[in-house]
């Protein structure tokens, strides 16, 4: 079979999103991205759904997604992954992906020339800048740039939680997994136990870091590559998960924090989707507790504050970007809710068997999405 | 237009970028704190927000609630070193 390469403009584009997982206590942004884009009024196009697993809720989700599919896990590297975005292609055509979750970026990446010369865009930030944002480059990096980051130190054996306050790694501390998972140790056997937790799930080392106490922000953007933040949203966590993700928060605006992330982006000169995270003190003093290379799971937030954060990243692939943002609407709160999506057995069945979800063409058709005059 | 800050433990550009309702309901769109005033709480913070120095907002309050002006400025003056504990 031939795979055309389409030439479609942003509001007729289909536009394939991944991390479309919803455990309620810590899921994934693609949901949120695709309601963004769907809720955008000049979007004529369809989101299609990528996900892991047949129990991830966005396969589901008919309103959001036209259709869905499976991909394979990123441990299976970047030609299975190629392999199926192919298939999913010469079915569907797409024109964008907006991968949503950490672990897929370093193989996204490696296949996005192959992806480029099949028309396929992505906005997502270089294998460099990738990993100078890491956990374990992040204290080096916010140095280099003048940035306050709590103490950490990368921890691969677990006696140091034995005697680390007789160096001056007083309890509490917070142990991190190298790429996720976080837990806050009390006693050294807290911090083992934890420590064995994070190792045994995201591999070796682990990261332990000093607790900085104060008010958490976030903040989530949009960098063109060339050094500019745009569209910065920020908000402030006003309730927890245990996971210590935000079920809750209200989109604020804090100078200091917005020049922290220009400094990162100019820095980088990221290209893509990311969201800062900062931990403000009661002194004022702001700490960067994370970069994560992606949208958060709170950006439908961006759409409610008048700043579509995922349609900026269409527009900018098509170069349709103007760079005027109206002001971000502060004060706007979201409320995380868990709500079950009644699912079919033929649809389960399809997902199972097929790895798809996918409705037939000519419905799409019918319903004048632009799909024809591109086909 | 007079200075809020005279003795004010509040500083006047942060109270003016305060969302204030008319039912006492309070924003901070920079910290994301939200916060419930009475009535004396409200009017005293429309009058420092207006750039009514904290003197005469006392004198206000007295007039409207009477009471002293010494009972007016003591309670104005606790609101506002709890008020500035949060902005």
């Amino acid at each position: 079979m031939t795979i055309i390469a389409r030439k479609t403009n942003w509001r007729f584009a289909n536009v394939a999103v991944t991390g479309i997982n919803a455990r309620t206590e810590n899921p994934g942004p693609g949901m949120a991205v695709a309601r963004c884009i769907r809720e955008c009024p000049e979007f004529r196009g369809r989101v299609i759904g990528l996900g892991y697993d047949a129990l991830d809720a966005g396969l589901y989700a008919r309103e959001l997604c036209a259709a869905s599919f499976l991909i394979p896990y990123p441990s299976l590297g970047e030609k299975a992954l190629l392999a199926r975005i192919l298939q999913i292609h010469e079915q569907m055509g797409l024109d964008v992906i907006i991968p949503c979750l950490d672990a897929e970026i370093p193989n996204f990446n490696r296949i996005k020339p192959a992806l480029a010369k099949l028309g396929i865009k992505m906005l997502i930030p270089s294998r460099d800048q990738f990993n100078l944002r890491a956990k374990d480059h992040l204290s080096a990096f916010c140095k280099s740039i003048d940035v306050n980051v709590p103490e950490s130190k990368i921890v691969s054996d677990p006696s140091f939680f034995d005697t680390c306050e007789a160096d001056g790694w007083q309890y509490p501390l917070v142990v991190k997994g190298i790429f996720y998972d976080a837990g806050i140790a009390y006693s050294p056997y807290d911090a083992k136990t934890i420590f064995g937790r994070l190792v045994s799930q995201w591999g070796y080392p682990a990261l332990v870091q000093k607790m900085v106490y104060g008010d958490e922000f976030d903040l989530t953007a949009v960098g063109d590559g060339k050094g500019n933040l745009l569209a910065p949203l920020m908000m402030r966590k006003r309730a927890l998960t245990d996971k210590g993700k935000a079920w809750a928060g209200v989109t604020v605006l804090d100078q200091g924090i917005e020049e922290m992330a220009n400094k990162i982006v100019k820095a980088l000169m990221w290209c893509g989707p990311l969201e800062v995270e900062v931990m403000k003190t009661d002194d004022g003093k702001i700490y960067l507790i994370e970069i994560n290379p992606r949208f958060p799971s709170w950006i439908y937030l961006s759409h409610a504050a008048g700043r579509n954060l995922p349609v900026t990243v269409l527009k900018l692939l098509d170069n349709e970007c103007n760079f005027d943002f109206p002001p971000a609407k502060t004060g706007k709160f979201f409320i995380r809710h868990a709500q079950e999506l009644i699912v079919e057995l033929i649809d389960f069945e399809s997902v199972l068997i097929t790895g798809s979800l996918a409705e037939i063409p000519e419905r799409w058709i019918q319903e004048g999405s632009g799909y024809a005059e591109h086909v | 237009m007079e200075d809020a800050t005279v003795s004010s433990p509040c500083r006047p550009e942060r109270l003016q970028k305060l969302a204030v309702s008319d039912t006492g309901f309070v924003f901070d769109p920079q910290t994301g704190q939200s916060f419930t005033l009475n009535s004396t709480g409200l009017m005293s913070l429309n009058l420092l927000k207006k750039g009514t120095t904290v003197e005469n907002t006392a004198a206000c309050l007295a007039r409207e609630y009477g009471v002293s002006v010494e009972v007016a400025s003591s309670s104005l003056e606790a609101f506002l070193v709890q008020f500035g504990r949060y902005l």
